[in-house]
């Protein structure tokens, strides 16, 4: 203790040095924090100049998110008195809504995307990591250089060679096709991480299993994999954000059908202009769940991006 | 002895099961868990890039499928080797590229230093300021191009109130001396916790003695700290800027949210260049060229990329 | 220096990884200069180079 004292940071410095990085992260969190603000604003409210700070909070911005309007003449809107709250809401801006826009069906397919590619990517990443882990493979190191090389490619790049196989299968704009990229994508990154977690459990315990007369696929089900059921998870939660935020692939793949959220948040564009309160709503609903995984991944997060090399 | 106990288990386990398990050796369970992996990484990966290197040496389109293509040898990557525009985007690349470190390294190092001296509540802010890493880049580059609005864009606002300039006067993703900063600015909000949580893993994993021994030694502060702390930090910001480079060499998805390459080919970098080429203008044998050259050039550093790693996880 | 070459000569895994990374570090520094389109036209020979050769000295002994 008394050691730590003489090397340790004076009350001075740590003083200093919580002030500077609340203050970093206060500036950092700006830009965020406005996204958030500016999808319960309205629309004039959202292009005022000086920016407004304090407003009166609408839902104007999630109801456009989510439907298309038209506007209508004065007549049309005195006879056709709004039903709902949120009817009311476009009413009172001279609008109707005319229906449902696609941001829930692209929400979907995020979430279908998402979820598909990362289980594939898991479940095969274990096994393939756990082979690399425990057993004397030829060629080990190249097969592992490979196999992250493989998440270094510039997806552009990727891209060309991937259209044309696509297209020749029948797999462009198709989900299956994207959770197939994706898994290829988060394979490695899985093998990577997985391989790290089960490099750290003991290996006498599956040795020990052995002995009580389990097979060897018995310890793989039984001792390893409730062993490495926080690496599991975790190595789930970074795969699926990868999914989640990837833009590329989706932008130069789909167009449709299987088109996911990155590429159709950009595209999202009112009526007289671009509708900023239903931009920020998008990206609100669809980056609060990668905050919520970040806050609970935030004691693996340092493996996860350096491919499990650096444990703490 | 060892026979009966086997035999206990054979009756435990469902017999069709434990024959077909048993059967097999450690070597086949090795095959069947790694295959899958390699047939898929085969498919999506390897066969593709085979694919892209034939096709680099024809004048195929992908628009045309049914024209004739002709064998052209190694005539693209000439065209593109001697190719002016392409190494504006180089340069363009590079200049987004040594910056995006520069500043990244400098803040990222500065933050980590000061959060490893472990004020209350440090863990918590480290927390806040990873949020922006964790973010989709094109859905936050697309809402970036609202705060760089003149006049009722925030970022804009906030540089006018502390600079006093004007803030209309200005428009950072329209012109073209500041539009390369702009996409600096943005990148470098986003990745510096990246490189912070490296250093400070790096910082962490310094040991305390080490600055003991060195206070008996009577040297001071500034000295233990280019002595100490910087080498010994040095395996791991080596391993962030090369992640880093790698990434920002082929940055797409942000910048081309941001500027879309614009205004003029200002922030053309590297990755938008050549998506122009293959999904705008169709030359898909001439991109294959490109993107085999980009292939080769990422490989290169993917490997002494690994190399580091492999440094650090001896540490 | 003299375990460098030393390690060159006896064909030991550091030393030849070291010179292929320096290979391709200055591959890529040709690819992005502003000042040469000459050394731009040769970057990717010497990245090349410089990859594959990182590819064979791996497997040497350490």
């Amino acid at each position: 203790m008394s050691g730590a004292s003489v090397t340790g940071p004076s009350r001075r410095l740590k003083w200093a040095a919580g002030i500077l990085v609340v203050g970093y992260a206060l500036i950092t969190l700006m830009p965020l924090l406005w996204i958030m603000a500016t999808g319960f604003k309205t629309s004039p409210d959202s292009i005022a100049y000086p920016p407004k700070v304090i407003f009166a909070p609408s839902l104007e911005g999630y109801v456009n998110l989510f439907t298309t309007q038209t506007r209508q003449t004065a007549d049309y809107l005195a006879a056709n008195p709004p039903q709902t709250w949120y009817e009311k809401i476009v009413h009172d801006r001279g609008m109707v809504i005319t229906g449902t826009s696609r941001f829930g069906e692209r929400f979907m397919n995020s979430v279908i995307i998402g979820f598909g590619s990362t289980f594939l990517s898991v479940v095969l990443g274990t096994l393939a990591a756990y082979a690399f882990s425990r057993y004397r493979i030829p060629l080990k190191d190249d097969l592992m250089f490979f196999i992250l090389s493989t998440r270094m490619m510039p997806p552009v790049a990727v891209a060309i060679p991937i259209f044309l196989m696509f297209r020749n299968l029948g797999l462009s704009d198709t989900h299956a096709g994207m959770i197939l990229l994706y898994t290829a994508v988060n394979l490695s990154l899985a093998v990577w991480l997985l391989k790290g977690f089960i490099d750290e459990i003991p290996r006498e315990y599956e040795e020990a299993a052995l002995i009580d007369g389990y097979t060897r696929f018995q310890a793989f089900t039984k001792v390893v994999l409730p062993q490495a059921a926080t690496g599991i998870a975790s190595t789930a939660i970074f795969c699926l954000i990868f999914a989640w935020n990837e833009y590329a692939f989706a932008v130069l793949l789909t167009s449709g059908t299987a088109q996911t959220a990155p590429p159709f948040i950009p595209t999202i564009i009112g009526v007289g202009g671009r509708d900023w309160p239903a931009v920020a709503a998008g990206a609100t609903i669809f980056l609060v769940p990668v905050v919520v995984f970040t806050v609970l991944l935030r004691k693996h997060l340092l493996r996860g991006i350096t491919f499990g090399a650096v444990r703490k | 002895m060892p026979e009966t106990a086997m035999d206990s288990v054979a009756r435990a386990t469902p017999p069709r099961v434990a024959r077909r398990i048993r059967g097999l050796s450690d070597r086949m369970i090795a095959w069947i868990f790694v295959a899958p992996t390699i047939f898929l990484l085969l498919a999506i990966n390897i066969f593709p890039l085979i694919w892209t290197i034939r096709l680099s040496f024809t004048n195929f389109r992908a628009n045309r499928p049914n024209a004739e293509t002709a064998w052209v040898g190694l005539r693209n990557y000439e065209r593109i080797l001697s190719d002016p525009d392409i190494w504006q985007t180089m340069q363009a690349t590079a200049h987004f590229l040594f910056w995006t470190l520069f500043f990244q390294v400098l803040i990222g190092f500065a933050l980590a230093w000061l959060i490893n001296a472990k004020f209350r509540g440090s863990n918590f802010w480290t927390t806040i300021i990873v949020l922006p890493m964790m973010l989709s880049p094109a859905v936050v580059g697309n809402f970036w191009t609202f705060l760089y609005q003149p006049q009722i864009g925030l970022f804009n606002y906030v540089v006018a109130f502390f600079s006093g300039a004007d803030p209309t006067g200005f428009t950072m993703i329209g012109e073209v001396a500041l539009a390369p900063w702009a996409i600096v600015i943005v990148d470098t909000w986003m990745w510096t916790p990246f490189v912070m949580l490296i250093c400070l893993a790096g910082l962490r994993s310094i040991p305390e003695s080490i600055y003991e021994a060195a206070e008996c030694d009577r040297a001071s502060k500034w000295r233990q700290f280019w002595t100490i702390t910087v080498p010994m930090v040095l395996p791991f910001l080596m391993l962030a800027v090369l992640f880093r480079g790698i990434e920002n060499f082929k940055m797409f998805d942000l910048v081309v949210q941001l500027t879309g390459g614009g205004p003029g080919s200002t922030t053309e970098l590297t990755s938008i260049n050549l998506k122009r080429e293959a999904f705008e203008k169709w030359r898909t044998g001439y991109a294959s060229a490109y993107a085999v050259i980009l292939f080769v050039t990422v490989f290169g550093l993917a490997s002494i990329y690994v190399k580091a790693l492999n440094k650090v996880k001896e540490r | 220096m003299r375990a460098f070459i030393s390690g060159i000569l006896r064909l030991r895994r550091g030393p030849w990884e070291m010179l292929a990374s320096v290979l391709i570090a200055i591959g890529v520094v040709m690819l992005m200069q502003p000042y040469a389109l000459w050394a731009f036209s040769w970057s990717f020979i010497v990245t090349l180079t410089g990859t594959v050769m990182f590819l064979i000295v791996s497997h040497f002994p350490e």
